[in-house]
C-alpha cells in the first residue's frame, strides 16, 4: 500500500511540475530559448501569493489567476527590456542573459523580502483526506487539480485560438512565420508572458503546501530542464507527461532508497535521456 | 627613443602584484587583492574552455570544490600534508573533468550547458550526504596551508604564483596551434572538423587544465577561510561567477579574467557596505549589462574595434 501512496504523492507533485514545465517547455519550444529565470519567476509567484494572503487575507487558491496575470504583464515587460536583445544571438548569451536576470530577481528578494523561509497557514489545505489506509492533504490535491487544469487550458488554447496557431506557427518556423503575416515579435512576448504566467501561477499554488524563501526556485530551473528533456524539447504535452513522469520518480526514490538521492536520481535520469534519446521519452524521431 | 619591450606590461604587473603585501598593510585589503588573484585565476581557468572553446560550462564549481574538499579530507582522513592535498585535489579535479567531459562534450549548446550543471549538482548531492566522510551539509574546518603570523601576506604570496601559471598557460594558448583550434571550435565545430580538428579530444585537453586550476583555486580558497561544505564551495553561483568573471573582462584574451575579477569584486564590494544581501543583484545586473552592451567585455573598451575582432572576436558575434 505504501507504494500505491508513494506513486499517487509523485503524480500529485507531478502535476504542480507539469506546469512548471508546461511553461519553459512553451518558450523554448516559440523563442528557443532556454530560460534559466525560470525558478526565480516561480519564486516571485510565491511571493505574491503569499503577501496577497498575509496583507490583503486572498486566499492563493482564489488568487492565482490574478499573480497569473501580474507576472504576465512583469514579464511581458523583461521580454521588452531585455529578452528581445538575445532573441537570435547564440544560446551563449541567452542562457548568461537567462542567468543574470535569475540572479537579479533573487537578490532583489533577498533585498526586498529578506532571506528567511516564509510559510503560510491554510486550514483548508492542511486538511487530511484519505479513503482505505490511503492519506492525502487536500492542499496536494488542490494545487495538483488547478495545475492539471491550467495544462489543458493552455494545450486547448495553443490548439484551438487563433494566438494559439501563431504561437505554433513561430514554433514551427519562425522565417516563413513572418511571411503569413505574424507578428513575431509580438507572439515572442506573449509566448514569454505565458510561459512566466505558469511558473509564476505555480508558484503560488506551491505555497500552501510548501514554504518560501528568495532561492526557492532554483531546484524547479533544474526540474523543469529535465522535465522538457524528458518530453522531448519544446513539446508542450510532453512537458505535461514529464512533469507527472518526474513526481512518480521522485517519490519512488525517496521510497525505495532514500529521500536525499531523489534529486541525484533527476540527473542521472537527464544525463541518461539527452545521451541516449534526446527527442525525450515520448517524442518519435529526432 | 627605444620602444620598450613588448612583455614590459606583464613583467611591471606582476612586479606590483608581488611587492603589494610589502606596501599593503591593511588586512582587509589583502584580503580584497587575494579574493581578485584567486577569481582571476577561476575567471581563466575558465576561460579556456568557455571562451577560447565557447564551450559555456555552468559547472566548474564541481573541480572548485573538488579542490577544495580533497585538500580537506586528505588533510583531516590520512592525516596528509595539506600542500600534498592540494596537488591531489588538482589530479582528481582532472580525473573528474576527464569522466565529466567524455559524457557532455558530446552535447552541444544549451545541452551542454544544462548537462556541466547537473554533473555538479549530482557532486554536490553526493558530498553533502556522505556525511561520514565529508561532513555532510555542515561542512568542516579547512586546513591552513600557511602557518601564522602575516597569514594575509603569505597566502596572498601563494596565490600570485598560481596567476603566474594561469597567466603562462592563457599566453600560449591564446597565440598555439591549440588555440586556435579551439577557437575554430567555438566558430563552427562542424567547419572545424572539415578541416580535421577533432572537437571531442581538444574540448577535453582544454579543459583537463581549466579543472586542474579550478581546483588549485578551490583549496586555495577554502583553506584561506579555512572552511568547506556543500553550500560555500560547491554551489551553482561559483560556476557563475567563474564565467562571468572571464564574461566580463573578455573572454578569450589573456588580460580579461583579471580585469573581470578586480571589476567583479570591487563592485559587489562597494555594493556591499550600502546593503546586506547584495552580491546576487550586482552579478545579475553585470551580466546582464555584460551580454546586452559589452558582449567583449571590458577590455574590449581599451581595444581598437580592429585589433580586438582579430584577437579575440566577442562570443556574440559570430553565429548570429
Amino acid at each position: 500500500m505504501a507504494f500505491v501512496q508513494a506513486f499517487l504523492n509523485g503524480l500529485l507533485v507531478g502535476g504542480v511540475y507539469a506546469l512548471i514545465a508546461s511553461g519553459m517547455a512553451l518558450i523554448f519550444g516559440v523563442m528557443r530559448l532556454v530560460n534559466f529565470a525560470h525558478g526565480a519567476f516561480l519564486m516571485l509567484g510565491t511571493y505574491l501569493s503569499y503577501y496577497g494572503w498575509v496583507l490583503l487575507g486572498l486566499n492563493p487558491y482564489f488568487g492565482f489567476p490574478l499573480w497569473g496575470a501580474v507576472l504576465f504583464a512583469f514579464a511581458l515587460g523583461v521580454y521588452w527590456l531585455l529578452v528581445r536583445r538575445v532573441m537570435g544571438a547564440n544560446d551563449f548569451l541567452q542562457i548568461l542573459l537567462t542567468e543574470g536576470i535569475s540572479l537579479a530577481l533573487i537578490g532583489l528578494a533577498q533585498l526586498l523580502f529578506g532571506a528567511d523561509y516564509r510559510q503560510i497557514n491554510l486550514p483548508v489545505a492542511n486538511r487530511i483526506t484519505g479513503f482505505g489506509s490511503l492519506h492525502f492533504s487536500v492542499g496536494y490535491i488542490l494545487s495538483f487539480a488547478v495545475s492539471l487544469l491550467l495544462v489543458i487550458a493552455l494545450t486547448q488554447f495553443l490548439g484551438r485560438t487563433e494566438m494559439g496557431r501563431a504561437i505554433r506557427a513561430v514554433a514551427q518556423n519562425r522565417t516563413v512565420a513572418p511571411l503569413m503575416g505574424i507578428r513575431v515579435e509580438r507572439v515572442s512576448a506573449i509566448t514569454f508572458g505565458l510561459g512566466i504566467a505558469c511558473a509564476g501561477i505555480a508558484g503560488a499554488l506551491l505555497l500552501p503546501i510548501f514554504w518560501t524563501n528568495p532561492t526557492v526556485g532554483g531546484p524547479y530551473t533544474l526540474k523543469s530542464f529535465v522535465i522538457v528533456v524528458l518530453g522531448g524539447m519544446g513539446s508542450v504535452q510532453g512537458a505535461a507527461l514529464g512533469g507527472l513522469v518526474l513526481g512518480v520518480a521522485e517519490q519512488f526514490t525517496a521510497y525505495t532508497w532514500a529521500d536525499r538521492y531523489a534529486e541525484v536520481v533527476n540527473f542521472i535520469i537527464f544525463l541518461l535521456v539527452l545521451l541516449f534519446r534526446p527527442q525525450g521519452l515520448f517524442g518519435g524521431k529526432a | 627613443m627605444r620602444r620598450l619591450p613588448r612583455w614590459w606590461p606583464t613583467a611591471l604587473f606582476f612586479a606590483v602584484l608581488t611587492s603589494m603585501p610589502l606596501w599593503i598593510t591593511d588586512g582587509y585589503v589583502l584580503q580584497l587583492i587575494f579574493r581578485v588573484v584567486i577569481f582571476a585565476v577561476l575567471g581563466m581557468a575558465w576561460n579556456f574552455i568557455g571562451g577560447y572553446a565557447g564551450q559555456l560550462s555552468l559547472g566548474h564549481v564541481a573541480y572548485f570544490g573538488i579542490g577544495a574538499y580533497a585538500m580537506t579530507l586528505s588533510t583531516e582522513r590520512i592525516g596528509w600534508n595539506p600542500w600534498l592535498g592540494v596537488i591531489l585535489g588538482a589530479v582528481l579535479a582532472a580525473i573528474a573533468a576527464l569522466v565529466i567531459g567524455s559524457i557532455t562534450f558530446r552535447l552541444r549548446g544549451p545541452y551542454f550547458a544544462l548537462s556541466t550543471i547537473a554533473a555538479a549538482e549530482i557532486i554536490r548531492v553526493l558530498v553533502q550526504n556522505q556525511d561520514e566522510l565529508t561532513h555532510g551539509a555542515v561542512g568542516t574546518n579547512a586546513p591552513l596551508l600557511f602557518q601564522a603570523p602575516n597569514l594575509d601576506a603569505k597566502f596572498f604570496w601563494g596565490a600570485v604564483p598560481l596567476l603566474g601559471a594561469a597567466f603562462a598557460l592563457s599566453t600560449w594558448i591564446h597565440s598555439s596551434r591549440f588555440g586556435y583550434r579551439l577557437r575554430a571550435i567555438r566558430e563552427n565545430e562542424n567547419t572545424a572538423m572539415a578541416v580535421g580538428v577533432n572537437p571531442a579530444r581538444e574540448k577535453l585537453l582544454a579543459l583537463l587544465p581549466s579543472a586542474a586550476f579550478t581546483a588549485l583555486a578551490g583549496s586555495m580558497y577554502a583553506s584561506y577561510f579555512s572552511f568547506v561544505g556543500p553550500d560555500t564551495v560547491l554551489t551553482l553561483e561559483i560556476s557563475v561567477q567563474a564565467a562571468l568573471i572571464a564574461m566580463l573582462g573578455g573572454a578569450a584574451t589573456i588580460w580579461g579574467p583579471i580585469l573581470g575579477s578586480i571589476v567583479l569584486t570591487l563592485t559587489s564590494e562597494i555594493f556591499k557596505t550600502y546593503f546586506e544581501h547584495t552580491h546576487l543583484v550586482v552579478y545579475g545586473a553585470l551580466l546582464i549589462v555584460v551580454v546586452i552592451f559589452l558582449p567583449g567585455g571590458v577590455i574590449s573598451l581599451f581595444m581598437r574595434r580592429s585589433q580586438f575582432r582579430r584577437q579575440a572576436g566577442p562570443i556574440g558575434s559570430v553565429q548570429g
